[in-house]
């Protein structure tokens, strides 16, 4: 059941834009999950994750049986930040947005 | 498709949902309704009544009498139930009807709609799901460690506001909005970020005061360090550090909110300062008030935009804009049937924005602002002995 219902077919299309359009699978350099990436410009980064790739990273694995439901600890794997900046080095990851986004 | 770069853009309003999200809400501060009275709650489109039994617990029920319909909430706390002013029918907080005082025996279909509670940072929390699920304890917010602790922390300031004509993720959207801390709360937002993860949403964010206006956070002196996660679709806590003049203080804010209609809901929010090292109980009551009130107006700015805006499905995005969009399929999650929730609803998300190059253009808007109001001053009238010059 949805719930939010748009009335018109290019919301949809525009949920689909901002949400998937544009990401481009990064492979973490060190464990290997794979996330989605866009930077829309140089100083803004999305990354979309999965359960498989969360599941994967030891980072966020050991973070969250430590956090232990108390204050979460949301802090970027630093191994994922290196692994999508050498891959906007080499040109894998276009920088730029679609009429503004 | 025409064209979208020649057409008119136009607002999707949509449909609004038709239920209220499931998760655990806030009703208030547990001491407000431990008084030996039932307490009525406008909540999810109707009406709850709450009071305290023998045991010293909390009871929560819905607010009319399966009987004929009396308002219970009128009604009165006999023992560890609640009596219905029309015919005294006694019910008790698991939601069966444990007397009549006229009949013989109760009828074994006399059941009404009780809510399972838990006291968590000293407020009253509920479990609500259209499904009627029983309520899922892995996902409570978490104990504030010392946070009832009144030699560590000051008492709590509990303000409510209604707020009518606006679904609720009006409120929710703020997670994701980067901009609007500079248009509607007066400060620069030098550090954002979101983290979005299971039924959790956070903002981390850093601030500091616009010196051009005052109001909000406006005040060059100010810096906050905030860290705030949604648990859930409904309560948030927000851990502030406030840097003012060099002196930090700790803030835990808890915003909470309680859909009353489809287009209605009650904020509610509550302050707490931990006392600093040093200072008196009434100096750092003062600061907690002092706190209390700048949130508050805080909350009041979002609120006049919130009760003018339209809704919209549809936003329209530039490219330092946050991730409205994920945010609100985070959100779904909480409406939908949990048989039809979405990987990606709850799958981590993150976001992050280095505010660097929107501050430059508002500091030069507000250094534009400051120039403007010294030539105001220069040129107004000035009041000396001899009268106006």
């Amino acid at each position: 059941m949805a719930s939010f219902v748009p009335t018109s077919e290019e919301t949809v299309e525009d949920q689909r834009l901002y949400t998937q359009a544009r990401l481009v699978e990064v492979e973490c350099l060190d464990c290997l999950a794979r996330v989605g990436v866009k930077k829309n410009s140089e100083h803004q980064t999305s990354v979309q994750w999965t359960a498989e790739a969360q599941a994967q990273c030891p980072d966020l694995v050991r973070r969250k049986s430590a956090a232990d439901g108390a204050r979460l600890v949301h802090a970027r794997c630093p191994r994922l930040a290196a692994s999508i900046e050498a891959a906007v080095a080499d040109g894998r990851i276009q920088i730029g947005a679609e009429d503004g986004y | 498709m025409a064209d979208p770069t020649t057409q008119t853009r136009t607002l999707d309003h949509g449909t609004q949902p038709e239920r209220f999200a499931r998760g655990w809400h806030c009703l208030g501060l547990a001491s407000e309704f431990k008084d030996g009275k039932p307490h009525s709650v406008e909540a999810f489109g109707g009406k709850l009544v709450v009071w305290e039994n023998t045991k010293g617990e909390l009871g929560v029920l819905d607010g009319y009498c399966r009987h004929m319909g009396g308002d219970l909430t009128q009604g009165t706390v006999k023992g560890d139930e609640v009596g219905c002013p029309f015919h005294d029918w006694r019910w008790g907080a698991d939601g069966r009807c444990k007397q009549i005082p006229y009949a013989r025996r109760v009828p074994l279909r006399a059941r009404t709609k009780a809510y399972e509670t838990v006291i968590r940072n000293d407020s009253l929390l509920i479990w609500h799901d259209p499904e009627g699920s029983k309520a899922d304890y892995d996902i409570l917010p978490p104990e504030l460690p010392d946070v009832s602790n009144r030699e560590v922390y000051t008492d709590w300031i509990w303000n409510t506001v209604p707020i009518k004509g606006s679904h609720c993720r009006e409120l929710i959207d703020n997670v994701v909005d980067m901009a609007h801390f500079y248009y509607v709360h007066f400060a620069f937002p030098t550090d954002f970020r979101n983290v979005f993860e299971d039924h959790t949403a956070t903002q981390y964010m850093a601030s500091k005061g616009r010196p051009d206006v005052a109001g909000g956070y406006g005040d060059a002196d100010m810096f906050l360090k905030s860290e705030a996660t949604y648990y859930g679709p409904a309560y948030m806590i927000n851990w502030l550090e406030v840097d003012y003049k060099g002196f930090v203080t700790e803030v835990i804010l808890i915003n909470s909110h309680i859909p009353t209609g489809p287009d209605s809901f009650l904020l509610q929010y509550g302050i707490t300062v931990k006392k600093p090292e040093g200072l008196d109980d009434k100096t750092a009551n003062f600061i907690g008030k002092k706190y209390a009130d700048m949130f508050g107006d805080g909350f009041l700015q979002d609120v006049a935009i919130w009760e003018n805006k339209a809704p919209v499905q549809n936003p329209l995005l530039c490219e330092e804009d946050g991730p409205v969009y994920q945010l609100r399929r985070w959100y779904e999650q909480f409406y939908v049937d949990v048989a039809d929730i979405e990987p990606e609803m709850r799958a981590r998300f993150e976001f992050e924005v280095d505010t660097t190059k929107a501050n430059e253009f508002w500091h030069e808007e507000v250094a534009e602002n400051l120039r403007r109001i010294e030539a105001e001053k220069a040129s107004e009238p000035v009041e000396t002995s001899e009268g106006v010059s």
